[in-house]
């Protein structure tokens, strides 16, 4: 390698390394910071501990976590809150970067619109409506509270349950979950909650088929259609073996 | 420039430096496609490794250590090297965010590029002109006929050489970038 190279190279790489020290949020910062540590663009340790990472000590000296979702870091309210309650000061652990990050090169590689629900304390985390709008669809309208006999917090959609499993809402039974789930609770049901049946003339048609057990309908009915009857052969003979 | 020294020898190089590029985007693809993004993040690592095993070949050149069939550790070289390089090229190509890394991604493309010539286009177009030489003399051409006829064949081989002969300054600043880039995130990454 020549003089006159091996010059150039050196030259290049200090320029470079002083570039580094005088312009680190460009040289080797991982994006644009957000907007509001716009002012710590070129002071990298006010956030980050050296071969540590992110420390949450050093956010908490600026963001109180008893006024995060209330005020701002200068003490006013805040204007537009994300969510209706504050949900921070309900946390397990202070773990900011969990969900946080101030760099554009680093949020890019967070999954946006996800939430580890299990940072929270249980019984915050089963308040879903404090964070989550209800939805406003007819089914939805007829249902508050318990979103977790349906939903995960690992995804809203698929729900775990697939009613049709359970029975299938065809014919004269699409109709207002109301009906047969009372008193909001979605994990029992009623079939006495409409017109058609009656405790009495429930009774009176399964003794007349020698069936005395008749409480839990959906273990034979699956469907409006009375042919579709599941394991009702078997039921009847065991009844007439325990006689 | 004759077309044999362009088929035998350029296409060939064309299409190796054409078939990273071609697995870089493939790989940035897949990463997208399947969600798996964030392994792009960590894909600098296995790279550098590979980059480091290359090196291999590089002692033995130079003697520093005596074991190895010389041969042997140039193909590994050659195949380490590239295989690191794809690595970091996805790594690389994820996003673009800090300028030291891309200076050091760019170093390291010069440098798979000079080597490529060093593998696929120097020593074999050296021959491919010594022998176009042999021949045109064997046929009675004059010298001056020779050099005209071989004109921009040894233009090309000239150049070549220049382009092999940055392989290792270029390496080297590869190096210090790299290194730059690697110290800044051991001192600004939450490793635990």
């Amino acid at each position: 390698m020549n003089n006159i190279l091996k010059t150039a190279l050196a030259v290049n790489l200090i320029v470079i390394t002083v570039l580094v020290f005088i312009f680190p949020q460009l040289m080797i910062a991982p994006g644009k910071l957000i907007s509001g540590h716009k002012q710590l663009d070129t002071d990298c340790f006010a956030c980050h501990v050296p071969f540590s990472g992110v420390a949450s000590e050093r956010c908490v000296t600026c963001h109180k976590p008893a006024d995060i979702g209330r005020l701002l870091t200068t003490g006013q309210p805040l204007a537009k809150p994300r969510t209706s309650s504050p949900f921070h000061q309900q946390l397990n652990s202070q773990d900011c970067v969990a969900c946080h990050s101030d760099h554009a090169g680093v949020t890019r590689f967070m999954q946006q619109g996800r939430f580890n629900h299990a940072l929270l304390q249980k019984a915050t985390s089963e308040q879903c409506q404090n964070c989550h709008k209800p939805p406003t669809d007819s089914l939805h309208q007829q249902i508050a509270d318990h979103c977790a006999q349906c939903h995960t917090q690992e995804k809203w959609v698929p729900t775990t349950f697939n009613h049709t499993q359970y029975f299938s809402l065809d014919g004269d039974h699409n109709t207002r979950c109301v009906t047969c789930h009372v008193r909001n609770d979605y994990s029992h049901y009623t079939c006495y909650g409409c017109h058609e049946h009656s405790p009495a003339s429930i009774r009176h048609e399964h003794i007349e088929e020698g069936i005395s057990n008749f409480d839990n309908c959906v273990q034979c009915h699956r469907s409006g259609n009375e042919h579709d009857i599941r394991d009702g052969d078997e039921k009847r003979n065991s009844e007439k073996d325990d006689d | 420039m004759t077309t044999s020294l362009w088929h035998q020898h350029i296409l060939p190089f064309g299409l190796l430096l054409g078939l990273l590029a071609v697995a870089t985007l493939a790989g940035d693809y897949l990463l997208h496609q399947l969600n798996l993004v964030w392994v792009g993040r960590y894909l600098g690592i296995p790279g550098t490794i590979l980059i480091i095993i290359s090196l291999i070949y590089s002692l033995r050149k130079r003697k520093v250590i005596t074991a190895g069939n010389p041969k042997s550790l140039l193909t590994f070289h050659e195949f380490t090297a590239w295989l690191g390089s794809l690595l970091v090229l996805i790594h690389a190509g994820i996003h673009f965010n800090a300028i030291l890394p891309w200076l050091a991604t760019v170093a390291m493309s010069v440098n798979v590029v000079s080597g490529l010539v060093g593998k696929l286009l120097l020593d074999q177009s050296r021959r491919h002109v010594q022998g176009e030489r042999e021949d045109l003399q064997l046929r009675g051409f004059s010298r001056f006929e020779v050099e005209q006829a071989l004109f921009w064949d040894a233009v090309t081989l000239d150049a070549m050489t220049k382009w092999r002969k940055v392989h290792i300054p270029i390496f080297i600043v590869f190096v210090m970038l790299a290194l730059g880039h690697i110290i800044s995130i051991f001192l600004f990454w939450g490793w635990v």
